[in-house]
């Protein structure tokens, strides 16, 4: 087929372009850029809560918006809303499908959503006026698992899927507003941006991808990782992407230059990265592993600084407070944990 | 999906990726020497204000347990 023929020439023409344009703009290195900044130091964080009351793997948490509260889903086929401080469980909320592998806090903590092998997300309401906390909505099309969600407000939410997708949901109707296709594996892991304007996907692809929420048109993509990119998070300033893979490191792509700046590896580390989650200045990731421990990275230097060692199974999920005071993990030994 | 793979759909998904890298290839480019500066400026703006990195004082500490003395 001629055709097909010319289209895949271009398609590497294109490729070889995007590789001379990055090359010319590598005038330095992050960590060169960074060699006059103070070392970080050893950074030691200690538990300081343990949140018990899962009875089976916890695969996802998410911080409120008022830094105390946060939401937990397990396979126990619980959704908990946690007050951190006081370790009391506001809500234990029962699933229709155990078979749960991402939650959310809506911005107003009015509402919290999850999803997994059902395909579906659904959307539970907190504060309904008799108490009782009540499915608000199913939003179902996704022909793949959920792996997350995240919402834009108590009206949208944006979900990744096994089916390759992610989508943007009207909350009000149930419907698809719009579907950002391209990645050519799973979705693994999506994250919102500060501005609220567009989001990041991480895929089985490889690669991550930065969408534009209202155009529904994909900016950027990210290549580098050699696995699975299960985790992604946007850098505090929103000019930056950080990455976590199976391949067991995890990278830091600045928007504006178009390219990955810095590999966070060990020659130790053989496991893959789950989650992650940067501190509130950007200059620490905290990244949970497979191999049950939390290791602390300078972002600017790519040296680690620290490792939370407290789990006795896989870190699942991670999470950083909007204020900045304290990480929470949740691992496959049904625990989470305060640290700071 | 089968083993059959239908020739106008593999032209369609070319033609779709040919696209995106054309806008991909389009994109600005800032020199990583500014990118990475201003990373670094944000970090070191921002570090002071960052509880994770600085410590926290028990007293300041929501997390902490703090056993208060009685005076009897």
């Amino acid at each position: 087929m001629g055709e097909m023929e010319e289209l895949r020439k271009e398609a590497e023409n294109l490729k070889d372009q995007i590789t001379e344009a990055r090359k010319v703009v590598q005038d330095a290195t992050l960590p060169e850029v960074a060699a006059g900044t103070a070392v970080v130091g050893r950074v030691q964080l200690k538990t300081r809560k343990t949140l018990r009351g899962h009875l089976a793997k916890i695969y996802a948490m998410h911080w409120g918006a008022d830094t105390k509260l946060c939401v937990s889903a397990s396979q126990d086929g619980k959704l908990i809303v946690w007050d951190t401080l006081t370790t009391n469980k506001v809500n234990a909320i029962p699933l229709k499908s155990s078979w749960v592998m991402t939650c959310a806090y809506a911005p107003s903590g009015n509402l919290v959503a999850c999803g997994g092998l059902d395909n579906m997300c659904s959307i539970y309401n907190l504060k309904g006026k008799d108490g009782n906390v009540k499915v608000m909505r199913e939003l179902a099309a996704h022909t793949g698992y959920l792996s997350c969600c995240r919402f834009l407000s108590d009206s949208e939410i944006i979900t990744s899927s096994g089916d390759c997708t992610c989508v943007l949901w009207d909350i009000e109707t149930g419907t698809q507003k719009t579907i950002f296709a391209g990645h050519m594996g799973d979705c693994m892991s999506l994250a919102v941006s500060p501005d609220f304007k567009t989001f990041i996907s991480g895929a089985c692809d490889f690669t991550a991808k930065l969408w534009d929420i209202r155009e529904a048109t994909c900016r950027q993509t990210f290549s580098g990782h050699e696995s699975d990119i299960n985790a992604i998070g946007f850098f505090p300033n929103g000019n930056a992407v950080i990455t976590g893979s199976d391949d067991a490191t995890c990278k830091l792509y600045d928007l504006r230059a178009d390219q990955e700046l810095i590999t966070y590896q060990d020659s130790s580390i053989m496991c893959g990265v789950t989650s992650l989650a940067p501190s509130l200045s950007g200059r620490l990731l905290l990244a949970g592993y497979d191999d049950f421990n939390v290791n602390i990275w300078d972002t600017l230097k790519g040296e680690r600084v620290g490792v939370l060692a407290g789990h006795d199974n896989r870190v699942s999920c991670i999470g950083v407070s909007s204020d900045g005071m304290a990480c929470c993990t949740g691992s496959w030994d049904s625990f989470l944990k305060i640290w700071n | 999906m089968s083993g059959k793979v239908c020739s106008s759909n593999s032209v369609m998904q070319a033609r779709r990726t040919v696209d995106q890298l054309r806008v991909e290839a389009n994109t600005d480019r800032i020199k990583i020497s500014i990118a990475a500066a201003q990373l670094v400026q944000y970090c070191q703006e921002h570090s002071r204000s960052d509880p994770l990195l600085t410590g926290i004082a028990t007293s300041s500490n929501p997390f902490k347990d703090k056993k208060t003395c009685v005076l009897l």
